[in-house]
């Protein structure tokens, strides 16, 4: 069969799946999924006969994780989802991310309140992660305004790293056993003291798969006094962060990703921080080729004027083609495309619900 | 007593396709456990881990609410009817 690129799209209401050629030229759809029901994180799992996950963010009903194995042609709830023992305290609000575990059926799933869930069976069944849900410093992060959610899940081998809004970046080097709050370098423009130990509002980290010490933040920039705390880099496995800020026309946004390839090639999504819309109505995805040394715009396509829309954390990705391309998910929901690593966007669904999560794999 | 619980549409998935469960329990609490132990996917799709009704699901007694009543600790009489009802919202 030949390979084909296939997009998750997590909205407001529910799941939609598109699915092109290598060609990239034109994508059908599929969906809604999930009967009307926000979605916030997705994963195609690629290990294997490629399987679709997404949460489901039942206000009525709770939380579900929905599975397809056909591409996305059906989705099927999976037997449970992930729930604090009835002793804890804490409530599940929301699904936040999922990722794949070593193993064929091992997944990892990152919700609100700030908590981690694994399961070993494709997720019919979850057992909580107690090296951070019991972690001393979990009962003092705060919510941001997305809620206190733990939406970000990078693994390398025995290293696992976290990001937590509002909590920061948290490293484990034993499998997940226990956790380190590890945020030097990593700002708060929202407390008095501007380098905590931990409670920073971290947006996203990215990582390279063949760079492993190499990561990327999208923490909360926007702070006048701190002009810097918005776009980092760690070259010391996240130990470590210092400022890749200058050059951007913001260092406020939320997604930040890496090209496939290239462990020296970075995208962020700036926006203005107070409206957390595109600089001057005109959006534009800027990339550095050399580590965030320098920033380049990248907007050939986009609107010039007049455009306000948000992306969310989880809403842009890369795939893995020779020459990439990057898609992301607006507020407004648009699905955008950009060819050659984002040189050149063009908008592939222009009316879709407002987007939370978009994932692509080639499968 | 007997009692009757009425299963809203969306819901029947969870409990076999039942649009109504008879129970003999005293009050809304132990209708509530019984639930979680005969059809654990209704139960926590009324309740969160920590045993509270959703905020958006409202259980009915006869034709009260249970926050107007003694809300879990509400007693049953035999031939009650307690009725799930999702709240209308959304947008």
């Amino acid at each position: 069969m030949p390979e084909r690129v296939l997009l998750s799209i997590g909205t407001k209401k529910g799941l939609f799946v598109a699915e092109a050629n290598k060609a990239r030229r034109s994508f059908t759809l599929r969906g809604s999924f999930g009967t009307g029901v926000a979605v916030y994180s997705a994963l195609i799992d690629t290990r294997g006969r490629p399987r679709i996950y997404a949460s489901s963010c039942n206000t009525w009903f709770g939380m579900k994780v929905l599975v397809s194995t056909d591409l996305g042609k059906r989705f099927k709830e999976t037997k449970s989802a992930p729930a604090f023992p009835k002793d804890d305290g804490r409530a599940l609000a929301n699904i936040w991310s999922l990722e794949a575990g070593d193993r064929r059926n091992e997944l990892w799933c990152g919700v609100e309140p700030a908590s981690l869930f694994r399961s070993r069976n494709g997720g019919d069944s979850w057992e909580m992660v107690t090296g951070i849900n019991n972690h001393p410093h979990a009962r003092m992060w705060q919510p941001g305004n997305g809620g206190l959610c733990l939406h970000t899940l990078l693994r390398d081998g025995h290293r696992v790293h976290l990001g937590i809004s509002t909590g920061g970046h948290y490293l484990s080097e034993d499998g997940g056993d226990s956790f380190t709050a590890s945020n030097q370098g990593v700002g708060a423009g929202f407390v008095p003291e501007p380098f905590p130990e931990f409670g920073q509002c971290v947006h996203k980290i990215s990582g390279h798969k063949d760079a492993p010490g190499r990561l990327y933040m999208q923490n909360h920039g926007g702070f006048p006094e701190h002009p810097d705390f918005g776009v980092l880099r760690s070259d010391d496995h996240g130990r470590t962060w210092r400022s890749i800020s200058k050059g951007l026309p913001s260092d406020f946004g939320f997604p930040i990703v890496v090209h496939p390839h290239d462990a020296d090639t970075v995208y962020v999504l700036p926006l203005e921080p107070m409206t957390r819309a595109c600089p001057g109505g005109a959006p534009a995805v800027w990339r550095s080729e050399n580590g965030g040394g320098s920033w380049r715009r990248l907007a050939r396509g986009f609107p010039k004027k007049e455009s306000f829309f948000t992306v969310h954390r989880d809403a842009m990705d890369i795939d893995e083609l020779k020459s990439p391309a990057l898609y992301f998910g607006t507020t407004t929901g648009q699905l955008w495309m950009g060819r050659d690593g984002g040189e050149d966007w063009t908008c592939v669904f222009d009316s879709l619900p407002p987007i939370h999560v978009v994932k692509v794999a080639v499968v | 007593m007997t009692i009757m619980i009425h299963v809203p549409a969306v819901l029947r998935d969870c409990c076999e396709g039942a649009s109504e469960l008879s129970l003999t329990v005293p009050d809304v609490r132990a209708a509530l456990a019984q639930l979680e132990r005969d059809h654990p996917l209704l139960y926590h799709s009324i309740c969160d881990e920590t045993g509270m009704v959703r905020r958006y699901i409202n259980l009915f007694v006869n034709a009260s609410h249970v926050r107007d009543l003694d809300e879990l600790d509400t007693a049953l009489m035999a031939g009650d009817v307690i009725t799930i009802l999702p709240a209308v919202s959304g947008g």
